[in-house]
């Protein structure tokens, strides 16, 4: 089912958040330099936002209320105070500018790490990963909830930091400027704690209600465009709309009591921030009066209780961004955490001597475990011979050559390469002594040449060589910039039958021990067919090959031909030995020929898992 | 605004205005709410002038700051409550509009043709309903009450202290303009960078999405360090867009920060001044100092106000595209004379058809009677088969006096007044994530559990129902049981039997079903369906040789028509198929289903 992200739900909490942090920092340890830049100007910007209205106290408790001065000195006064001022300003903006870039780059490097990370697990997967999860989601892990994860970490880590630092700050100058008061003030600290743990719960509870929903709201939707035919062809619209009402009405109940709860949590703390408002006015207002604080200290007190809430009320704000970061961070671990189910050996076998002798022994395999596909398939290729395997869609063609290259693991049975197990080798070194042809290629927006030889690193007279072995030369000639032609997205688009053509050039640079072709079933001009017969006849010189054909010219050319129907083999001999059989082959053959048409029974498998 | 962006505004508001007109009363509480709060607010800092000037003046006692606290502390409850009362109202506000417009759209939804669908993929219609309504419901509810919460607040602030001292306001508010002018520049900077930043994640996504699909070609020809060394190129660009972006952002938001303490630094120092020379009093000094620190919010407000608005519009103006979108498929708007059409037949004359973003027609020339009886369509992939299915059934539009229904052109007839009279199975069996009952009762909820019990029988499907763990109450999909694909098929196929229409249209619908089942299904069916128009689409000479006659379609054309007999003495491909399926039905001991229906078969799987 295609899957667009819409409908996953939030943190499933399957993981301890603590874990999900740890791992988040971890990825934080190799950038130690600019961790401890980014925790210095945290510092220094703390440091001077407190210095403000300190100074400002200092201005009126050293200046503008004592009258006993002269007028000039207390200008003169005040004019000092205010140049520190206005360098705690500079410093502020400075330092707070310096900061944001800095944790830009450690947040950006991060999550580069992690999304290559991500990307390099995700290709190193096995292909029965692919076939159980969607794309669309997969995608979205490696796109949208990095970005979440990241969002958190620049947003929310950091200021989490600031905030603390603040904090503590706050009530060390407090403590500094008048004890009692201070003590006063610090009760609010408890109060604080308790509310916000209170309220995080709950908004918990009510954020993974809300996402529940809106998974299941969004996979309604989803289901109902995927059935609209059915839908409207059997008059369900009422009852599906109705249906839809009733999800959504839900799911705006369900916002509605977090707009409750946010609304009750907010004001309380404005309401707490007044509070101690009024304490200072009357607490604070008597020990002016018994003399034991100054006026400047007042209205430093008071604007430092403002300075007090600010985090306080931003943390409301920032807990959606960071319960979507931590759904977003868990999401991202399970991936990481996925092992393949094709194992890399840990001793890889690499025999020197190479001669592409090709073992299936009594091979069963299925996609799914209880449906198989190849039923105790055993077949043996000697060095240098070119077999043919045909048969009609769902016979398990395709699926030998997704053995032979390891994309799976056979269930029952083994697959042999110059007498090892094909599990004993190293997957890539496999990949290349067995080249594969498929009916489609994988093209790189790049050059034809970059194409062919993508990180063999062949030089361009060998690439010259293999063109004119193959009998590409032609093909290539009509191309606008010949090998240096842009190919790929954006580019010049190749034809099915000019990329099995560049398919052949990019696995004869690798000079594999084994060749599989799955020959393409899309119909071919007969250009390029012509070329495509030369190019194989060159190719399958003095190799091992195993070709899934479904042309008669291939299927001639063969050494033996092996024709298979429901995972078995049922006949196996040269052209004119089964022919003369008359059974499976003779039909397969003489069906297509009566049909006229190319050797492609109805319904070929192109789906090629 | 030019006039072009006015008419647009006005076009897009329309979406809106009528949820802003149904809750007129709500929104104003809400709003009266909120001008309370800023009220109660700007309260406090006089009463902090009171105190602070009775303080200064040695007249307070413990008894008038006491008073004041208090004073303090009432407004305070009185603002918390009201804050309370107008996030609930006018937060509650967009979250009902977003209500109202989810709906709607889906209820649009419910009305497009295929054609639509092929021109808006899923993904598009879920970002329409998830992110633009989002942006909209944002800028409809928080968005509004920052703009106008900024609006109010700065105003009242700038009056209060414009009431103390004219001069030290305009000097306080001296650094304002500079915010202004510098934040249009950087954001117009950060616009642009904001783009690329956009595009290249969306490359980003493209590049992983093309990697994945083609996951098996990438291993099969080793290109994974290739792959990944792109990948981590086209993220180091995306980096360092988004440092860039950070430049200009990291500039931003300090700088209104420098701005509010640019405007404490002159009331510190004219400020003082003033006090100094007794121009104004220390109280007034402390009140304005509060006033000016009301003031810095708003400030930093109004560019995050306008961007949620821009995104708000733009997905507004999305949303609208997406509801205006007119379907090729509509009813007649003159129905003529109502009468049902008669007895259950079609007939096409000349039907040729192209699908809207075909080159070539699907369909070609196509003249037919259907009437009772079981009729057999057979062909090869790509011969047109399903189109036809599709176009009976009113999928897509047809010509004028193509395709008649009952003796009428179906143009001139509802599309409900067909559709209601045939039951179609598809070649996909889709099912809905509910029980296995409501799934057959999906065209009369109102059945009757007999009546449900009897279609999943005659579908052969009733003996798998019961052995799952919850019967007819087993939910099916996702979050349920997963299904085989035969097994869909035959619970399709007992939806469209229970529906109990005069036509039956069956898409090559029993491919998944192994033989045993299908000879079953066949039986059940085909007697129950002789006074019935059944149309059977099928690759199976047995089925196909149990009708009433069989059209070849080759190419778009009807290649020849006629009994099984006799196409299986004059049709080449006919015959052919014939001894194909001979042949493998030979070998059928061993309980695969045969080799053509494989196509069936896996398309059933891509729908798991």
């Amino acid at each position: 089912m295609r899957d667009f992200g819409y409908v996953e739900e939030g943190w499933s909490g399957s993981r301890r958040e603590h874990h999900i942090w740890r791992r988040i920092i971890g990825y934080s340890s190799g950038h130690i330099l600019k961790f401890v830049l980014a925790v210095l100007l945290s510092l220094l910007v703390t440091a001077a936002t407190l210095a403000l209205p300190r100074l400002m106290q200092t201005g009126i408790d050293n200046y503008i209320t004592v009258q006993e001065m002269a007028m000039e000195q207390r200008f003169e006064g005040l004019g000092v105070v205010a140049l520190l001022y206005a360098a705690m300003v500079a410093t502020v903006f400075l330092a707070g500018f310096l900061q944001v870039v800095v944790l830009e780059r450690l947040g950006q490097s991060i999550m580069q790490t992690i999304r290559c990370d991500l990307f390099s697990h995700l290709l190193r997967l096995d292909l029965s990963f692919f076939n159980r999860h969607a794309v669309g989601r997969l995608v979205t892990r490696l796109t949208n909830d990095v970005q979440n994860m990241y969002e958190m970490f620049t947003s929310v880590m950091v200021t989490l930091f600031n905030d603390f630092l603040k904090l503590f700050g706050i009530l060390l100058i407090l403590f500094l400027m008048n004890f009692r008061l201070a003590l006063l003030m610090s009760l609010f600290v408890p109060a604080a704690i308790v509310i916000t743990v209170i309220f995080s719960r709950l908004a918990r509870e009510q954020f993974r209600a809300i996402r529940r929903q809106l998974a299941r709201l969004n996979g309604f939707l989803q289901e109902s465009i995927s059935g609209l035919t059915v839908i409207q062809l059997f008059e369900g619209q009422q009852a599906s709309y109705r249906k839809y009402e009733r999800l959504s009405e839900e799911y705006l109940n369900r916002t509605l009591a977090q707009i409750k709860l946010f609304g009750t949590f907010m004001p309380l703390t404005e309401l707490m921030s007044s509070v101690a408002v009024a304490l200072i006015i009357w607490y604070g207002g008597g020990e002016i009066i018994r003399r034991e604080l100054t006026l400047g200290e007042l209205v430093a007190f008071l604007s430092y209780m403002r300075l007090f809430f600010q985090p306080i009320r931003e943390l409301s704000q920032k807990y959606s961004i960071v319960q979507s970061a931590l759904a977003s961070a868990e999401r991202i671990f399970d991936l990481l955490d996925t092992r393949e189910e094709i194992r890399q050996p840990a001793l890889p076998a690499a025999p020197s001597e190479s001669r592409g002798a090709i073992v299936f022994d009594r091979v069963g395999f299925g996609y799914d475990r209880e449906d198989p596909v190849i039923r105790s398939v055993s077949l043996t290729i000697r060095p240098g011979e070119t077999v043919a395997v045909v048969g009609s869609t769902g016979a398990g063609k395709s699926t030998l050559i997704n053995l032979l290259l390891r994309f799976y693991d056979p269930q029952q049975g083994r697959i042999l390469l110059d007498n090892i197990d094909l599990r004993e080798y190293d997957l890539q070194d496999l990949r290349t002594r067995v080249g594969v042809i498929m009916q489609d290629v994988f093209i790189l927006p790049d050059t034809l040449f970059a194409n062919i030889v993508l990180d063999t690193g062949t030089d361009r007279s060998r690439v010259v060589e293999i063109i004119e072995n193959t009998g590409m030369v032609d093909f290539v000639a009509g191309l606008p910039g010949g090998l240096d032609t842009l190919i790929g997205e954006g580019n010049l688009e190749l034809s099915a039958g000019e990329k099995q053509l560049l398919a052949f050039a990019r696995v004869l640079c690798r000079d594999p021990v084994v060749l599989v072709l799955d020959e393409a079933t899309a119909s071919v001009d007969t250009a390029t067919e012509n070329i495509l017969e030369l190019a194989i006849a060159a190719s399958f010189e003095n190799r091992t090959s195993l070709v899934i054909a479904h042309r008669l010219s291939t299927i001639r050319r063969a050494d033996r031909i092996v024709a298979m129907d429901r995972g078995r083999i049922r006949e196996q001999g040269t052209h004119d030995e089964l022919m003369a059989r008359r059974g499976l082959y003779s039909t397969l053959v003489g069906l297509d020929l009566q049909a006229g048409e190319t050797a492609v029974p109805e319904g070929i498998d192109r789906r090629g898992r | 605004m030019t006039s072009s962006s006015r008419q647009r505004f006005n076009q897009v508001s329309g979406l809106i205005r009528p949820g802003f007109s149904r809750y007129r009363n709500r929104l104003l509480l809400g709003f009266a709410a909120l001008i309370g709060v800023d009220f109660l607010q700007l309260i406090i800092p006089r009463l902090l002038k009171i105190a602070v000037d009775g303080l200064a003046a040695g007249r307070a006692t413990e008894r008038t700051l006491l008073v004041i606290g208090l004073f303090i502390l009432l407004t305070a409850v009185i603002a918390a409550f009201l804050r309370f009362c107008w996030r609930y109202l006018i937060v509650g506000f967009s979250r009902l509009l977003e209500r109202d417009i989810r709906n709607r759209i889906y209820a649009h939804v419910l009305t497009m043709d295929r054609p639509f669908l092929e021109k808006h993929t899923t993904g598009d219609i879920m970002a329409h309903v998830s992110n633009d309504l989002q942006a909209v419901q944002m800028a409809c509810g928080i968005g509004l009450v920052s703009a106008f919460d900024a609006l109010v607040m700065s105003t009242a602030a700038i009056c209060f202290m414009l009431y103390i001292d004219v001069e030290l306001t305009l000097l306080a508010l001296l650094p304002m303009p500079l915010l202004a002018v510098s934040t249009r520049i950087l954001t117009s900077r950060l616009h642009h960078r904001f783009n690329l930043v956009q595009e290249q994640f969306a490359q980003l996504t493209e590049f992983v999405r093309s990697a994945l699909v083609s996951i098996r070609l990438i291993k099969a020809y080793t290109m994974e360090s290739l792959q990944k060394r792109d990948f981590e190129k086209l993220g180091k660009k995306f980096v360092r867009s988004n440092i860039k972006v950070a430049y200009v952002q990291g500039l931003l938001f300090p700088l209104a920060t420098l701005v509010g303490h640019l405007g404490m630094l002159m009331v510190l120092y004219f400020g003082g001044r003033f006090a100094i020379e007794g121009k104004i009093s220390l109280g007034d000094f402390v009140a304005f100092v509060t006033y000016l620190s009301m003031l810095v919010w708003p400030m930093m407000a109004i560019g995050w106000v306008a961007s949620l608005a821009q995104r708000g519009l733009t997905s507004l103006n999305r949303i609208q595209t997406l509801l205006s979108t007119v379907p090729l498929l509509k009813d007649p708007t003159d129905t003529g004379e109502d009468a049902a059409p008669g007895e259950p037949s079609f007939r096409l004359r000349n039907l040729t058809f192209t699908y809207p973003n075909g080159t070539h027609p699907a369909l070609r020339n196509i003249s037919l009677e259907l009437r009772r009886g079981v009729h057999g369509i057979t062909g090869r992939t790509g011969s047109g088969k399903s189109t036809l299915c599709k176009l009976l059934v009113r999928m897509y539009p047809v010509d004028d006096g193509t395709l008649y229904f009952g003796g009428r052109d179906v143009n001139s007839l509802p599309l409900r007044t067909v559709r209601d009279r045939i039951g179609y199975v598809g070649q996909e069996a889709v099912l809905f994530s509910a029980t296995v009952r409501e799934n057959i009762a999906f065209a009369r909820p109102e059945a009757e559990f007999e009546e449900i019990v009897a279609a999943a029988r005659a579908a052969v499907i009733h003996d798998d129902i019961i052995s799952f763990p919850h019967g007819y109450e087993t939910v099916v999909g996702e979050r349920g049981v997963t299904l085989s694909g035969g097994q869909r098929q035959r619970v399709a196929l007992a939806r469209a039997l229970l529906s109990d229409r005069p036509v039956l249209i069956i898409d090559d619908a029993l491919s998944a079903l192994d033989v045993e089942t299908e000879d079953e299904v066949l039986r059940s069916f085909t007697g129950a369906g002789r006074d019935r128009l059944v149309l059977l689409v099928s690759q199976r000479i047995k089925l196909l040789s149990g009708t009433d006659g069989v059209i070849i379609l080759e190419k778009g054309e009807i290649a020849d028509r006629g009994l099984h007999k006799d196409l299986l003495s004059r049709n080449d491909f006919y015959q052919i198929m014939y001894a194909k399926q001979s042949r493998e039905n030979a070998g059928k001991e061993e309980g695969a289903a045969p080799a053509m229906t494989a196509v069936g078969r896996r398309s059933g799987e891509e729908d798991a």
